[in-house]
């Protein structure tokens, strides 16, 4: 049998698969959460004492759309939802298990995985969305 | 700190619109640069130094055009801040003349869109939000969205924006669109990010604008003596890194962009007579000029249905009919709003004249970057 790559986030640091959590980044002097994690601290602007964190997977929706035109080579149409987390977080992601006209301001969602792309060796690329509902996998 | 301002020698474009294969980008270019030096009496020897905006030119497109012109040799730049392209190259020339290193420079945006953008545009591949799927009318359905629940505004009050900007350029032959629109027409729209539809989007378009800046030098070089209007200066601002979960609609990249024009000015919105806004999409028009304090915050929805931002109210916005009508070849709008304030402050401006414009302000935004609140951001005055 051929080896098979095993699978990986689609980009480095951005997310861990295995429970799926996404990463940030925080200052240990302001407590200040970034998403995607920064080598800065938005906050207070120190370069040092930044440490990863894995985020909350369960959020609300903060603003949402529903995009049904898109440059080629991306399928519509999607809902595409600011998503906040405990953390004082804001996420930009897709949102699923919900038919567009029924998602809400305030909709509770939860993190999940989806398949973004294959690398060079066939390796499966992961990416995130969020789910409708609050229920969380550990 | 106040820079010396540069005067507008001349201002020309070509109609805005969707132009066959032939008509390249060097061609728009040449023809709007051409009316700009014809409105200034200008002659290509007089011309020291050549600013290009655009953001899909290629490279040295301007050092392109510049070959076509007749300027070739030239110190030719360009510049590329997404849609603020052309108001960054205006405010490059206009420091360059402060400085004393130019004394007449020309000034082109242009953009070549309508044979290799479909869809819509969006941020560069390599950024996050573009991995999920973000594109610039997403970006807006989500402000749009947020700013309604907050604000109590009707779907109907962000389409006005629409319509108003519709009816103004009926009076401006250089807009891509010339026709009127009615309300039910931008509701009844095919959805493209909810909740906005077609006709809250700008067009992709073909176009190019120019203008002729002069250092007091510069106008004795082409014999002017008048020096109306004056480009008092051009503000640059980047949207910063926000933390946290504010309001997506604060704007502060717009207040931080006003702060810096009346600080390089010594205008104040008090002041201002007139808009020409990055209206990219309805919604944009109404939290940008919230942003800027120029309407009161949670205002701009309801301002644009009682007609206060129409040709005759209180502070007109667009009478150009704005990147929604006028359309929007990307790197060429900040230059065409300057040309429509050049025509405004000049008081040559048709049945699309505001009565006694004196001072005018034009503002874009270019771009997105995960996690800040813009790209660039330019805001510009003239005076007369």
């Amino acid at each position: 049998m051929p080896a098979v790559a095993a699978a990986r986030p689609f980009r480095e640091g951005l997310l861990k698969l295995a429970p799926p959590r996404l990463l940030g980044s925080r200052c240990d002097r302001c407590a200040t959460v970034s998403f995607p994690a920064r080598e800065f601290c938005p906050g207070c602007r120190a370069v040092d004492a930044i440490a990863e964190t894995e985020l909350s997977p369960a959020g609300s929706v903060y603003s949402f759309t529903v995009v049904r035109q898109a440059p080629p080579g991306i399928a519509v149409p999607y809902v595409l939802a600011y998503v906040d987390l405990p953390e004082g977080v804001r996420v930009l992601a897709q949102v699923s298990g919900v038919a567009p006209e029924e998602v809400t301001i305030g909709l509770p969602v939860h993190l999940e995985l989806t398949a973004f792309d294959q690398d060079a060796e066939g390796a499966d690329l992961v990416g995130y969305r969020f789910r409708a509902g609050s229920e969380v996998a550990a | 700190m106040t820079l010396a301002p540069a005067h507008v020698a001349g201002a020309g474009m070509i109609r805005f619109g969707k132009y066959p294969a032939d008509v390249t980008l060097e061609k728009m270019a040449v023809g709007a640069a051409r009316a700009a030096l014809t409105d200034a009496g200008a002659e290509l020897p007089h011309i020291d130094a050549v600013y290009v905006g655009h953001v899909f030119g290629g490279p040295v497109a301007g050092q392109r055009i510049a070959a076509q012109l007749g300027l070739d040799g030239r110190p030719v730049s360009n510049h590329e801040n997404y849609c603020a392209s052309g108001a960054t190259a205006l405010r490059e020339a206009w420091v360059a003349l402060a400085a004393g290193l130019h004394d007449v420079a020309l000034v082109i945006g242009v953009e070549k869109m309508t044979d290799r953008v479909s869809g819509g545009v969006r941020p560069d591949p390599g950024d996050l939000d573009a991995a999920v799927g973000y594109v610039m009318a997403a970006g807006h359905g989500l402000s749009a969205r947020r700013y309604m629940a907050d604000h109590g505004a009707t779907r109907e009050q962000i389409a006005a924006v629409a319509v108003k900007n519709h009816a103004h350029s009926v009076h401006n032959p250089f807009a891509h669109y010339q026709r009127p629109i009615g309300l039910d027409e931008v509701l009844s729209a095919r959805p493209i990010a909810e909740p906005l539809g077609l006709l809250d989007c700008s067009p992709i378009s073909d176009g190019a604008a120019a203008m002729v800046l002069c250092s007091p030098a510069g106008l004795r070089r082409l014999g002017l003596t008048t020096s109306v209007p004056r480009m008092l200066g051009c503000a640059l601002v980047s949207g910063s890194v926000r933390p946290g979960t504010g309001d997506v609609n604060e704007e502060d990249v717009s207040l931080r962009a006003a702060e810096e024009a009346w600080k390089l000015t010594g205008v104040g919105p008090g002041d201002i007579d007139l808009v020409e806004m990055h209206d990219c999409f309805t919604i944009a028009e109404i939290v940008r000029m919230e942003g800027l304090g120029l309407i009161p915050r949670g205002e701009g929805a309801s301002w644009t249905e009682a007609g206060h931002t129409s040709l005759g109210g209180r502070l007109p916005v667009n009478p150009s009919g704005g990147l929604l009508s006028r359309g929007h070849p990307v790197g060429a709008t900040g230059v065409a709003q300057a040309c429509e304030l050049t025509w405004q402050l000049r008081g040559t401006a048709g049945a699309r004249q505001v009565e006694g414009a004196r001072v005018g302000l034009s503002y874009c935004k270019g771009g997105t970057v995960n996690g800040t609140d813009g790209g660039s951001v330019t805001t510009l005055v003239m005076a007369r």
